[in-house]
């Protein structure tokens, strides 16, 4: 019982943390898709300030993957 | 027999990290060689033309970085770090036992090219703000630019490790479900990311050098607008006088 309620606590982070990553991810490129809509000549600048921000974002992300994974590590069921 | 092969190869791992990033850098200077074998020429062939588009493409991410004329130091560690994570990602689905475990996807691979990231972009802003400068940029405005160096390389280095093994790890857990067809899907998938990482890590260092090397320049850029505006204002004044 005990073991599950650790496996659940570990999964927590990457749960919550892949979420709101997600949403603010979609933000992000529903914004970028609309700016390039607009002004198709300036695309590539757009890209590429979406894809930092996209990676700032997932940076985050990352980090609740890998404390997922020593939580994970730290359990024995 | 099979987990002996696997605990085998997590025994072995950190030569295997350390052997598959030098065979990355020789298929890498190889490809090199062969690709400049010949000469350059004036009027480029369709070989040269190829490589003149990759590398245009970092020459144009270094001219962005405004005020410095830093296109020969950037480009080669910019184009260098690129190939290196794209190629050793590109490891991961060669079907080969011990090649096919790409050097970035353990700790140890991501956090060198980060520190090699980190400090060419300390180089890259001793080169252009002289040694004295660089050092200043750590500890001024405040102190705590140099927190942001260390947190930097951790980020660079999570974010690469994160989603190379990530992708293998889920590569893995699906082949435990379902072993024939999808994970030739997933892998399929993966190449995604491993295209993506080495731009965004190549994007990331180029705003870091940029961030490095900018802030002399933005007092000229506000000097060179003041005057810009005296200028004006005298030219309106002495329009409205006349």
């Amino acid at each position: 019982m005990q073991g599950i309620l650790l496996a659940l606590v570990s999964i927590t982070p990457i749960v919550v943390g892949a979420t709101i990553g997600a949403l603010s991810m979609r933000r992000i490129s529903v914004t970028a898709l609309e700016g390039i809509t607009r002004q198709p000549e300036v695309a590539g600048q757009l890209f590429t300030a979406m894809l930092i921000g996209m990676a700032l974002v997932e940076a985050l992300v990352i980090y609740c993957l890998v404390v997922a994974l020593m939580l994970a590590g730290s359990v024995k069921i | 027999m099979e987990e002996h092969a696997t605990s085998a190869i997590e025994t072995y791992m950190p030569y295997i990290v350390v052997f598959n990033f030098a065979l990355v850098g020789v298929v890498l200077v190889v490809l090199g060689k062969l690709a400049v074998r010949g000469g350059l020429s004036e009027e480029p062939g369709p070989r040269q033309n190829l490589l003149e588009f990759l590398l245009d493409f970092f020459v144009g991410k270094a001219e962005e970085i405004r005020g410095c004329d830093c296109v020969k130091t950037v480009v080669p560690l910019l184009a260098t770090l690129f190939a290196m994570i794209f190629i050793s990602n590109l490891l991961g689905v060669i079907p080969i036992p011990v090649i096919n475990q790409p050097p970035t996807a353990y700790y140890s691979g991501p956090l060198a090219l980060a520190l090699c990231a980190i400090f060419g972009t300390l180089y890259v802003s001793g080169v252009f703000n002289g040694v004295f400068g660089a050092l200043k940029h750590l500890f001024w405005p405040n102190p705590l630019q140099l927190i942001t160096e260390v947190s930097d390389v951790m980020s660079l280095s999570l974010r690469l490790y994160g989603n190379i093994a990530g992708e293998h790890m889920v590569a893995l857990l699906i082949m435990g479900v379902a072993p024939i067809g999808i994970p030739l899907v997933i892998h399929f998938l993966g190449l995604i990311p491993a295209f993506v990482q080495p731009l965004v890590f190549v994007l990331l260092t180029t705003s870091f050098i940029a961030g490095a090397i900018k802030h002399e320049e933005h007092k000229e850029e506000r000097e060179v607008v003041a005057e810009a505006q005296e200028e004006r204002t005298k030219v309106d004044v002495e329009a409205q006088t006349a």
